[in-house]
């Protein structure tokens, strides 16, 4: 608990901290670092009822379109929400539909549902077709920061749900669902209503992130937006930093983003080799992740 | 004594020189590998150039992009505000150079686009005073291809085109006008789309038989070259002429005889004998013991050239005065000579190349030869192709 | 009519490749119970060896095929050994992170190896062509089908009839049972992750000939594979070829005949996926 705070007063005051030169590329990468962390969480939210989702980068897809199209309408905020509802209605389709699929059934389904919504991003006329979609800046533009705070607060938002889901009832039931549906409804845990009110809640975080997203890069297309390779991230970061927790996507976002970061600046060509066996080290001498080498405080 | 001279001597053009740090931010990594790294190749090999002769010094810091907006913006920001870089070459992929817009207009460099060819990126920098765009936007590379169509119609009676396009942003941000302009030409036009690198033709290939095309015509990339030749074969049809307008080739195509009369479009060949040309690949086999078929080597080479040029004549680092310089500026280039005016729609000031850079070649025994137009070419245009005779 | 037929005929080619990749993933997924992200870097590395035993010594795609298929299985052992074995009884998703770093490992040093470049061989025989009355068959994928049929065939009478064969897959039924009988489960790991391995090194070769070698080649396939392998029900074996052939079948039909229809082949792809996993687990009920 300590940490997480620690970790979100970093985030909060490194804008006023006297980074020097610096300062534009922390900020930068910390913006980055912030969304992945963001969509991680909502990732492992989602993961802790037993729910492999590899739709999480067309639910990030969908809020980044939602602000690219409706915010020059609406304007920042309400585009930002909108767009996250979006993601959040995809999602319970998906798991309406798909409740009955376990681990890696889930997986694949949710990994064909995500590759239909790219398509349709492909092929709607209004969102932009193939040549993509430009996003205006968050609010007008006018303030350099204003992303970054956006990122923030999405962050917060993640690690509050995430943090509420743990401590509550809420957590209780979704590990129980995690472990055995049977069981779980034997135990009076309302299997249905758990898995999707995590899954809502999970791709609402991530189309959030996918709409501050948009608003620092400027353009989508779906290649990017829907891609598998945001997909897979959104695993690889809690698997790294510890699962089915708060500190460990947050702590693997924050440390995976930077690593890919400065390897590319150290290294540059090749750096994905040294990231790949990083990703291989850990697993063979981390089993539970970085927080494995916390000491393994969680019960 | 030697070495005292020639210490004396470096003092002294160190004295005269104009130093200035340049940013190159290129996809080292992702799918624009390859030409970006073919233009860093050129780009080194122009900034060596440039040092030797001493009258400026370049001072390169070079960034991998790696084809990918996430990537792509904090290493804009270091190399503006770590490395406090002035100008900056990059903008090879056309989203990742969108992305970029709101940083370069944050900081203001001198930024010179190397790629890039989307209008929407047009959109992007519209306005922003310090934009220089030296590859020809994509409706530029429209009309050369019409041209060629024209031609193909004209000499050659060509009447049906089918059209395979890949269903990126790469092969779909033209079709719609191609598509119109190629049926203003009389043509009779099909177009379908494809997954790059699914390499599954048949399908398509097999249902364009009934339509029986003069032309096929492919925009994609290079990893559907073969796939769409020998599929072409395999379901028996027979075009007149395979066409195809990807980014680069695959290696080793000119050697399979699949290649044989497959025409593209390219900005430059090694094989392009104006003097700046065989200058360029003289240099460039000394340096790196190979001659590269990318134009993009030669248009990273022509890029540091002319900042070099506009350095020297502007006296100055600062990026304004370079920037009016550069805009003054005519050289001869591989592509032909350049210089810089408004673009066609008005909304950038400084364009570079024109369509006027682009020419068609052909696949002939083992090597790419320009075709067209007739004032490039070195051989005769064989149409129809080894495919249709067979 | 015609068109129809020969829009089959496409279909069931293209479903023999399929299969072949796909048969690697049951074997390592229904056998070892490993989710291989790997997969596709096995075929990259046959898909690059017969590229260069090309390019240096001309040597014809068809006799790499042998030698690829050895170089793939001693990979795929070697990977079973220094990686897989230790994570044997980690749970399932630090089994899907480790693979993964595996994949972007070999995809990464394949890149730096080779560069980005697509690269392509020329035998003489790539675009030959048969043709059947009024149907047109590509010699190549048409080969490619019969060697994957026969592949597929040969490991299915290694599974009914040697000692080996059915030890395997009584490892597949139940893992714990065959420990119980006096099997050998280390061996049987082995040989199966190998014996995937050696599949998509084959499977590789073949692409190199009807596509090209890149680091990306394996990519494409590998997810279709996962499509295909959790059609045919995770681990089963024999319901691996008709789940690829719906699949294929469903490809081409759209491609030839919904107008751009190559755009929406993906998408057609997923979906039936989708309906049919998600259908399958309400009959399930």
């Amino acid at each position: 608990m300590r940490a997480v705070l620690g970790l979100l007063l970093l985030f909060a005051l490194l804008p006023f901290l006297p980074l020097g030169d610096w300062r534009a590329f922390v900020l930068d990468v910390g913006f980055f670092v912030q969304v992945l962390a963001a969509l991680a969480l909502s990732w492992d939210l989602v993961a802790r009822t037993g729910q492999l989702s590899l739709a999480h980068g067309a639910f990030f897809g969908l809020g980044a379109y939602g602000v690219g199209l409706l915010a020059p309408e609406l304007g920042t905020l309400p585009a930002l929400l909108l767009g996250a509802l979006l993601a959040g209605l995809s999602a319970l389709l998906l798991g309406a539909v798909a409740l009955r699929l376990h681990g890696l059934y889930f997986a694949i389904a949710s990994l064909a549902f995500s590759e239909v919504l790219r398509t349709l991003a492909l092929k709607l006329p209004f969102a932009g077709g193939p040549i993509g979609l430009p996003v205006p800046p968050a609010l007008g533009g006018a303030w350099p920061l204003a992303p970054y705070f956006l990122g923030l607060g999405v962050l917060l938002l993640a690690v509050a749900l995430s943090l509420w889901a743990e401590r509550g009832a809420f957590g209780l039931a979704q590990a129980a669902t995690r472990q055995s549906e049977a069981v779980a409804r034997v135990l009076g845990v309302r299997v249905v209503r758990v898995k999707l009110l995590s899954l809502f809640l999970g791709s609402l975080t991530a189309g959030l992130a996918g709409g501050v997203y948009g608003m620092k890069t400027l353009f989508l297309n779906p290649y990017d937006a829907f891609s598998l390779a945001r997909a897979v991230e959104a695993l690889v970061i809690p698997i790294f930093g510890g699962l089915y927790s708060t500190l460990g996507p947050l702590l693997g976002g924050v440390l995976l983003v930077s690593l890919e970061q400065a390897l590319r600046l150290w290294i540059q060509e090749g750096y994905l080799v040294v990231y790949g066996g990083i990703l291989v080290l850990a697993i063979l001498f981390l089993p539970k992740g970085l927080l494995g080498l916390l000491g393994g405080r969680r019960g | 004594m030697r070495k005292v001279w020639l210490l004396i001597g470096l003092l002294g053009m160190a004295w005269a020189q104009t130093q200035v740090k340049v940013g190159v931010l290129l996809p080292l990594s992702g799918p624009s590998s390859v030409s970006g790294k073919a233009a860093l190749n050129g780009i080194q090999l122009a900034a060596d150039e440039v040092n030797a002769q001493g009258k400026v010094r370049l001072e390169l810091v070079v960034a991998d992009d790696g084809t990918d907006p996430a990537k792509a913006v904090p290493a804009l920001t270091k190399l503006l505000t770590v490395d406090r870089v002035n100008v900056v070459i990059g903008g090879l992929a056309s989203g990742v150079t969108f992305a970029l817009s709101g940083t370069v207009k944050q900081y203001q460099p001198l930024f010179l686009a190397i790629g890039a060819a989307s209008s929407v990126v047009e959109q992007a920098f519209e306005g922003y005073p310090l934009f220089f765009h030296y590859h020809p936007w994509d409706y530029h590379n429209v009309a050369a291809a019409l041209q060629f169509f024209r031609y193909l119609a004209q000499a050659h009676g060509a009447k049906k085109v089918a059209i395979l396009y890949e269903d990126g942003p790469f092969g779909s941000a033209g079709i719609k006008v191609y598509q119109e302009q190629l049926k203003n030409l009389g043509y009779q036009v099909q177009a379908e789309p494809f997954k790059t690198g699914s390499g599954q033709f048949t399908p398509v290939l097999t249902r364009f038989k009934a339509f029986a095309p003069d032309i096929l015509y492919w925009i994609g990339y290079d990893v559907d070259a073969l796939p769409i030749a020998a599929q072409a074969r395999q379901v028996g049809l027979r075009p007149k002429l395979i066409y195809g307008a990807p980014p680069s080739w695959p290696i080793g195509f000119e050697k399979n005889p699949l290649s044989q009369d497959v025409a593209g479009m390219t900005a430059w060949l090694p094989t392009v004998s104006n003097t700046a040309s065989r200058r360029f690949v003289e240099a460039y086999r000394k340096k790196y013991g190979e001659v590269t078929e990318e134009y993009m080597a030669p248009m990273g080479y022509v890029i540091v050239k002319s900042l070099a040029q506009a350095v020297e004549r502007a006296g100055s680092a600062q990026k304004e005065r370079i920037a009016e310089a550069l805009a003054g500026l005519r050289m001869d280039t591989p592509f032909g000579p350049l210089s810089f005016k408004p673009s066609d729609t008005g909304k950038t000031r400084y364009q570079g190349f024109g369509p006027e850079v682009w020419f068609q070649f052909q696949y002939i025994q083992g090597t790419r030869r320009p075709v067209f137009p007739k004032e490039k070419a070195t051989v005769p245009f064989r149409y129809p192709g080894e495919y249709y005779l067979r | 009519m015609e068109l129809f037929l020969q829009t089959l005929l496409n279909g069931l080619l293209m479903a023999g490749v399929y299969a072949l990749v796909a048969t690697g993933l049951a074997l390592s997924l229904g056998v070892v119970g490993i989710v291989n992200f790997a997969h596709g870097e096995f075929l990259m590395l046959g898909a690059y060896l017969s590229y260069l035993l090309f390019a240096l010594w001309g040597l014809d795609p068809l006799l790499s095929l042998g030698l690829a298929f050895a170089a793939a299985f001693a990979v795929g052992g070697l990977t079973y050994y220094g990686l897989i074995r230790p994570v044997l009884k980690a749970p399932e998703l630090n089994q899907m992170l480790l693979t993964f770093g595996l994949s972007v490992i070999l995809q990464n040093l394949a890149l730096l190896l080779f560069g980005a470049d697509t690269r392509v061989v020329a035998p003489p025989y790539q675009a030959a062509t048969l043709t059947l009355g009024p149907f047109f068959l590509g010699a190549v994928p048409f080969g490619a089908f019969l060697l994957s049929a026969g592949l597929l065939l040969l490991l299915q009478a290694f599974f009914t009839r040697s000692r080996l064969g059915l030890a395997m897959r009584a490892v597949a039924q139940n893992r714990l049972a065959p420990g119980l009988l006096g099997i050998e489960a280390e061996g049987v790991y082995l040989l199966a992750f190998g014996l995937a391995a050696a599949l998509a090194g084959a499977a590789g070769v073949m692409l190199s000939v009807m596509l090209y070698a890149s680091p990306t080649v394996g990519f494409l396939f590998t997810l279709k594979s996962f499509a295909i392998v959790a059609l045919a029900g995770l681990g089963n074996l024999k319901g691996v070829f008709p789940a690829a052939l719906v699949l294929a079948l469903a490809e081409a039909l759209v491609s030839t005949y919904v107008p751009g229809g190559g755009g929406w082949v993906e998408a057609v792809f997923f979906l039936v996926l989708f309906l049919a996993l998600v259908g399958r687990s309400r009959r399930a009920l």
